[in-house]
């Protein structure tokens, strides 16, 4: 597979912070790749080195065979940027902000079938503030389109959006992804990675902690596998009988807050996973649920913390 | 940078705000002093005349009078209903001939009187002035004497000329100073804020083009602005210009340059968009009175003038006035062409430095 970015020992320092602390990966063609961790951790920065907007304190940056501060004419020409929360010009129609974004770069693509793609036709003709965040969104990311890049990078492309909005623009990412094209996105929405992105990097302190294929870096947590469970009666005993035969630590049930007998078991393999079923089985729960780990869980595994919602970095 | 430019005029445009601030503004003070001080009023307002006596002198004193370009005459009113009037500030003064004035009897009055309004001082000027004058020609002619000492008036130029030509000339001025000095640096400013800059330095758009297509913008606005003021100062209020238009419009272009280059440098150094307007002001504001819009900076106190005088706006006010008014060419003080252009290379050196599009 190629690759159409490779990064190496990037980093960036300001004064004393290490906002990006020698970080290298790839990036392959036509992968959804992601950048995750919370909010500081160094992902816009990293995003924004790469696009050109900043200047790296060290490493290299190599995007589509062109070196990061040589060629950034080059580089811009044929990448796409949605930056975190930028706003387009107030007094331009939208059809009027793609056909002046479009005049920038050697070639544009039609922006009908932009408006089209994220379902927007009928405000072509509208000004951003007429639009609703969701629109705004979908917009903006057609906005980084018109030059019919090869790379798109998304910054935070659903962070305060609604479910609904937010799976609108799930779509539209798949589609662009379909179209060909390579999306760099950064996200702390864990759900989202996982669903959207081929290869996860995921950052904390300026760092890479963990970097791998979505799905492997989920089977390689220690506890991949995970049970949800509600007795009709709490019974301690049948816990502890849980606990012995499953080999769990302590620390591997928990009791979930609120419902009264309400359990959740992170579990080291698959012969764990069936022990624990077939003893469950016997006790007749109210509801049992069986699934795997998630990207969450790992992040909290390497990390030791959740990722809270807010400003990102 | 063509569609850019464009897109700059069409915004321009659509932004009402913005475009009040940069035509109608500087419009509402061109109609304002053209009310006040332009050709065609009467400056000294209307003058109520009650004249009782028919003598020649009465007489001729009132068609000199009525004649007079100074005041109007209002002649139906009596005394009383005039000094309510006067009160009303609706006359300036009330100028009454007594009975038998000027029948050369031993008793009859000599004096005319001149009732007005203290607070009115100009205006009382111009009326007593006048009626001094009459008297003094009638009190000649009295004694059949001739005047031996006189004054003669020599105006540096044989045009005729008013406040108002020296005022449209400096509403210009400070319309190109308002339209690019807070234009620039507030729109540039709001550009950051909002990410719009960081956004276009993801294109391949190179900087200079994102400049020169808002460097041209504003310059077409400049253009309509001079355009207006002229229109409006020559067509409805008189305005004398005896210069070559073209050139008042180049050098004003000049001037329009000079304020942008100080727009971006504002912008390059607020950190806000409230910076930026609080900035801009603190410019604007004190240039508007000390560099000449509205009188002659020559009458500050001298300190105050060898300092004022070098402000961006002054050279370039007394450069429009020399080509606008003297008809005469802005190379015969190439002083001011000199400072204007060091302002251009001073601010436009700072904004080089320090307007970025992105923050690094």
């Amino acid at each position: 597979m190629d690759n159409v970015i490779i990064v190496k020992n990037l980093t960036k320092k300001y004064d004393k912070l290490m906002a990006v602390d020698g970080v290298s990966f790839e990036v392959q063609k036509n992968e959804v790749f992601g950048l995750l961790g919370e909010n500081g951790a160094g992902k816009t920065t990293t995003l924004e080195m790469i696009e050109g907007l900043r200047k790296p304190t060290g490493g290299t940056i190599e995007v589509l065979g062109f070196d990061a501060r040589r060629d950034r004419q080059k580089i811009k020409e044929r990448v796409g940027v949605q930056l975190q929360s930028s706003a387009y010009y107030d007094h331009l129609k939208l059809s009027e902000i793609l056909d002046l974004f479009g005049s920038f770069y050697d070639k544009s693509t039609d922006k009908e079938k932009l408006f089209k793609m994220v379902g927007l036709e009928n405000k072509a003709n509208q000004y951003v503030r007429n639009l609703s965040g969701g629109q705004k969104q979908r917009f903006s990311i057609i906005a980084s389109l018109i030059n019919d890049p090869d790379i798109v990078f998304l910054d935070e492309p659903t962070t305060g959006l609604d479910p609904l909005a937010r799976r609108h623009t799930w779509d539209i990412i798949s589609e662009i992804k379909k179209q060909g094209k390579t999306i760099v996105l950064t996200t702390h929405y864990m759900e989202e990675a996982e669903i959207l992105c081929d290869r996860v990097a995921v950052m904390d302190k300026g760092k890479i902690i963990a970097f791998d294929k979505t799905h492997r870096l989920i089977e390689q947590t220690k506890h991949p596998y995970k049970i949800e469970f509600i007795l009709e009666v709490d019974d301690l005993e049948f816990i502890q009988k849980l606990t012995e035969s499953c080999e769990l630590e302590k620390c591997d049930i928990t009791k979930l807050p609120g419902k009264t007998s309400h359990y959740e078991l992170n579990l080291k393999n698959q012969k764990a996973l069936n022990k624990a079923v077939g003893l469950l089985q016997t006790k007749d729960p109210e509801s049992l649920t069986v699934g795997r780990a998630t990207l969450e869980d790992l992040f909290i595994e390497l990390t030791g913390k959740r990722i809270q919602e807010g400003e990102s970095d | 940078m063509i569609k850019l430019f464009i897109a700059n005029l069409k915004m321009m445009v659509r932004g009402k705000q913005a475009l009040f601030w940069s035509l109608v503004f500087p419009l509402m003070f061109t109609v304002i002093f053209g009310f006040f001080f332009g050709s065609g009023t009467t400056s000294a307002g209307t003058v109520v005349l009650i004249n009782n006596s028919n003598s020649q002198i009465a007489k001729s004193f009132q068609t000199t009078a009525e004649k007079s370009e100074l005041f109007k005459i209002k002649t139906d009113v009596d005394e009383s209903q005039a000094k309510d009037l006067l009160k009303k500030a609706q006359i300036s003064a009330i100028v009454v001939v007594p009975e038998n004035f000027g029948n050369m009897a031993p008793n009859s009055p000599k004096e005319i009187k001149v009732i007005d309004d203290p607070a009115n001082a100009q205006t009382n000027g111009i009326v007593i002035g006048f009626v001094n004058q009459f008297l003094t020609i009638a009190n000649f002619q009295a004694l059949s004497a001739q005047p031996i000492f006189s004054v003669v008036e020599e105006k540096n130029n044989d045009r005729d000329l008013t406040y108002f030509d020296f005022v449209l000339m400096g509403l210009i001025g400070l319309a190109l100073m308002n339209a690019s000095v807070q234009g620039i640096a507030i729109t540039m400013a709001n550009y950051r804020e909002d990410k719009i800059l960081k956004r276009i330095t993801t294109t391949p758009l190179r900087t200079w083009k994102f400049v020169m297509a808002e460097v041209l913008s504003r310059l077409v606005l400049n253009v309509f602005q001079i355009s207006l003021i002229l229109i409006i100062g020559i067509y409805f209020f008189h305005a004398h210009i005896y210069g070559n238009i073209g050139l008042i419009f180049l050098f004003s272009l000049l001037g329009g340059l000079l304020f942008q280059s100080i727009g971006f440098m504002v912008s390059s150094i607020a950190k806000s968009t409230d910076a930026a307007q609080g900035m801009s002001v603190a410019i604007t504001i004190p240039m508007m009175f000390l560099a000449g819009v509205f009188f002659p900076i020559d009458q500050l106190p001298k300190w105050l003038y060898s300092i004022v005088q070098y402000l961006p706006l002054a050279p370039l006010l007394r450069m429009i006035r020399q080509i606008g008014i003297e008809a005469a060419s802005p190379f015969t003080n190439p002083m001011n062409i000199i400072i204007v252009l060091a302002w251009i290379a001073v601010t436009l050196t700072i904004s080089m430095l320090k307007f970025r599009l992105t923050d690094e």
